[in-house]
């Protein structure tokens, strides 16, 4: 055996994929050694996912080869590779959510641990691996994205795995619960299990990361020890021209209050008062599942309100369903691109002209030139990467998704435009011209309430933030002044109350 | 090249289908193609084709009707035993209105209780089906009536169930005026858009304006009438109002929809293609009763050619 230090897991050398017009991988070779954690970044559609389904089995490799813990695989399945030690935990969570988590961590091999029993014995075994406390009797419905997480990872390891690939695990995770996967990753690591991780955050990639891969266009643009990066060269790779900051100049423009919501109550909120402005970018700052996305949607009409007014320029309006909302300008940006965003088997056209298309109809009949024209000029204005208005939008990336849902929103000129974490899974070159357009949108006169997990991204286009914490508006910060840690441990409830009375 | 041919076979197979029975029928049987038989098929098409157009809407709107059976026998017997007492004019009116009334309740039903999943509304519309089935036997106390025992007048009937106008029968003329509106509302209008979009996904619909329990109630309630509609026409042409007349309507109207290509998923389909889907199922039983293929085999054949169907749907909707 070679000496542990350069004992390498995993080797891939030029690998080749190709789909009907696309070289999705050009020539990979990656190596990733034991007891490692390897950063692969790089923007959408760099290859990242397709090679990560050829090393787990859903697709097979045209060309090159693959040494797995010293074994050459040429095709393999994905319970095949689960039982050789490679696991993937993907970012939509594969879990039963009617099943315990101790049935899902054996799930399909309750004969291997001797029934119900040796199953939640051994599950408990997992977990606490980990330093996990979920009861195995729980349902994993009940729990949140990151306790399933953490049963994911105890359910790769159950599978005694020596690699496991994470997709994007943070990609809903809060502040406090990235801390725990920290924890867990080093604690792999210790125990010589090497992690790929996959992120588009590279704060993370900076603080787990001991190797990092940039990807581009299907090929592997470099593979250094991380230290030996910088944050803007790493950009400059994936984006492969040099980008000169990440979040474009705050804009200033804020003037007189837009509107009052005051004691707005649904079943989720309480009492929820604040007030926006016009030409501000308002951020919301909590927990997943603390209400910022209740608060929005009730303002949106999508969630009943059970008590509190909203007023519109100093008029109480009454907004009972989405239509109300978009007839006074509010527009909504859903954080489920594709489940509440995106009708799917469309074309781009008919998802960008979804929300004025009644308007479209003369004499009852559908102005298909015009559908046509609007989608265009959005196409054109928003720079959204597709062949043609007519091809199906589930066919383009997650930022030119996102495109197309701003698009439809800017054809009704909105006063208020709310985006409820806009940039998710959507690469770094993408994630600025989002900015851009929030920003042209204040000027202009409008609003915007920013929801999102990403601190920076709030911190740095936020004109105010307000933390949101069990249903309940608990902070108001100057972005500008407050840290990081201030607005983090309001947004968690952790204050100094007790203290104040 | 290949590939443009495969599209298009895929894309045609219905029609396809459609004339290859045609040809392999008339050549084993010369009865098939005897203008008796004609008219026989195109009589049958009548009532099979307006509840499969109305089902078409549902299907799009990303739910399945079931109670189209219930309603189809429900309308019959009122309609039947309103003729005396308020004239037939009259009595086709409340007909068409009990058929679009108990599509209007269904869908109160389900937007009343939530249900936005196509399983739910599926079994919603089954209880719904026993319902209206079970109201037409305690409205006869399950007896058949006939036509022919009725005093007043019911010349429209007579001539519904069996008039023509130089080679077409009533009811084939009927069916092409509904499918014309259909056609136009499904295609140019914005509730014939606003459908689609909602089957296509209720959620994204209802976030971006569209009135999705309205959309919901508007297919329903399309459905429900289209089934009184078939009702009337089938019951003029058999002279009999039976309380179970609508049994296994339901069925053959999905296999017309999904033979025809409109996709169980939602979103997407088109009533013209339905038209197309429902003629392959009529001339699939009409030739083989001509075979002399018995009842039980017709029925093997019909459940494979709905799975045949959706099989290929989930082919086309794969990349």
């Amino acid at each position: 055996m070679a000496n542990k230090e350069n004992d390498i897991i995993l080797t891939m050398t030029g690998v080749v994929k190709t789909f009907p017009g696309v070289k999705a991988l050009d020539d990979v070779s990656i190596q990733v050694r034991r007891g490692s954690v390897h950063g692969i970044v790089g923007e959408n559609g760099a290859g990242k996912s397709t090679l990560m389904k050829i090393l787990s089995g859903v697709y097979t490799k045209d060309k090159g080869t693959i040494i797995f813990d010293g074994e050459t695989i040429e095709t393999t399945t994905p319970h095949q590779a689960m039982q050789r030690g490679l696991s993937i935990i993907y970012q939509e969570l594969n879990l039963v959510n009617t099943m315990t988590a101790g049935e899902n961590i054996y799930l399909g091999r309750f004969s291997e641990v001797n029934g119900m029993k040796g199953t939640h014995q051994k599950a408990r075994e997992a977990l606490d691996r980990i330093g996990s406390d979920i009861d195995t009797w729980t349902l994993v419905q009940d729990l949140s994205v990151s306790r399933k997480q953490m049963v994911e990872i105890a359910k790769a390891l159950s599978f005694d795995s020596k690699l496991i690939i994470m997709d994007e695990p943070s990609s809903s995770l809060t502040q406090d619960e990235m801390k725990a996967l920290a924890k867990i990753i080093n604690q792999l690591r210790s125990e010589g299990i090497s992690v790929i991780y996959i992120s588009h955050k590279l704060d993370e990639i900076f603080d787990f990361c001991d190797t990092v891969t940039v990807m581009r266009d299907g090929k592997v643009i470099d593979t250094r020890p991380v230290e030996e990066f910088t944050r803007m060269d790493m950009i400059s790779m994936m984006v492969g021209r040099s980008i000169e900051k990440e979040f474009p100049e705050r804009p200033r423009k804020v003037s007189t209050p837009l509107m009052e919501v005051e004691g707005i109550k649904t079943k989720k909120l309480h009492d929820i008062s604040f007030t926006l402005n016009k030409g501000e970018i308002l951020g919301l700052v909590g927990l997943v599942g603390a209400g910022r996305t209740e608060i929005v949607r009730a303002l949106f009409g999508a969630d009943k309100i059970k008590a509190g007014t909203i007023k519109l320029d100093g008029e109480v309006v009454a907004i009972r369903n989405p239509r109300d909302a978009m007839k006074r300008g509010i527009s909504f940006v859903p954080e489920d691109r594709k489940q509440q965003g995106l009708i799917l088997p469309f074309s781009v056209e008919n998802n960008i002209s979804i929300a004025t298309l009644k308007n479209l109809y003369k004499f009852g009949i559908l102005d298909k030139n015009k559908e046509r024209q609007i989608a265009e000029k959005h196409i054109k204005t928003l720079k959204i990467k597709t062949p043609t208005a007519r091809t199906a939008v589930e066919s383009l990336s997650g930022g030119n998704q996102q495109k197309c849902i701003i698009g439809r929103w800017m054809e009704i000129q909105p006063r208020i435009l709310i985006m409820d974490e806009p940039t998710r899974g959507i690469d770094v070159g993408a994630k600025y011209e989002i900015y851009l357009l929030m920003k042209d949108i204040v000027e202009n006169g409008g609003s915007v309430i920013l929801i999102s997990s990403e601190l920076p991204e709030v911190l740095n286009m936020s004109n105010r933030v307000l933390t949101v914490c069990d249903g309940r508006i608990n902070g108001e910060f100057d972005p500008e002044k407050a840290s990081v840690d201030e607005i983090m441990a309001k947004a968690l409830g952790v204050s100094v109350e007790g203290a104040m009375a | 090249m290949n590939k443009a041919l495969m599209k298009a076979v895929k894309e045609y197979l219905v029609l396809l289908l459609v004339l290859g029975l045609v040809l392999i029928t008339a050549v084993i049987e010369p009865k098939f193609i005897t203008s008796g038989n004609m008219t026989n098929i195109m009589r049958q098409f009548g009532p099979l084709i307006m509840v499969a157009m109305g089902m078409t809407f549902v299907i799009i709107g990303g739910y399945i009707d079931l109670s189209v059976a219930g309603i189809m026998s429900l309308v019959a017997v009122v309609t039947l035993s309103l003729i005396d007492p308020i004239g037939q004019v009259g009595a086709i009116f409340v007909g068409l209105l009990i058929g679009a009334a108990a599509g209007f309740l269904n869908s109160l039903v389900i937007t009343r209780s939530g249900a936005m999943t196509q399983a739910e509304g599926l079994f919603i519309s089954y209880g719904m089906s026993v319902l209206y089935g079970g109201t037409a036997l305690l409205y006869t106390g399950g007896v058949t009536n006939h036509l022919s025992y009725i005093e007043s007048n019911y010349s429209l009937f007579t001539l519904i169930g069996s008039g023509t106008v130089g080679i077409f029968s009533v009811s084939f003329i009927i069916f092409l005026f509904l499918l014309l509106i259909l056609y136009i509302f499904q295609n140019f209008t914005y509730t014939g858009r606003a459908i689609c979009l909602t089957g296509g996904n209720k959620t994204a619909a209802n976030l971006t304006g569209i009135n999705v329990n309205r959309t919901i109630i508007i297919i329903w309630t399309i459905s429900g009438f289209m089934a009184g509609v078939s009702s009337i026409v089938l019951f003029s042409r058999v002279t009999t109002a039976s309380p179970v007349l609508g049994k296994g309507f339901e069925l053959n109207a999905i296999l017309a929809v999904v033979v025809g290509g409109t996709s169980l998923k939602g979103g997407k389909g088109s009533v013209a293609r339905t038209v197309l889907g429902a003629m392959l199922v009529i001339l699939l039983s009409n030739s083989m009763n001509l075979l002399g293929v018995t009842v039980y085999m017709q029925n093997v054949m019909k459940g494979l050619l709905l799975i045949l169907a959706i099989w290929l749907d989930n082919l086309k909707g794969r990349r």
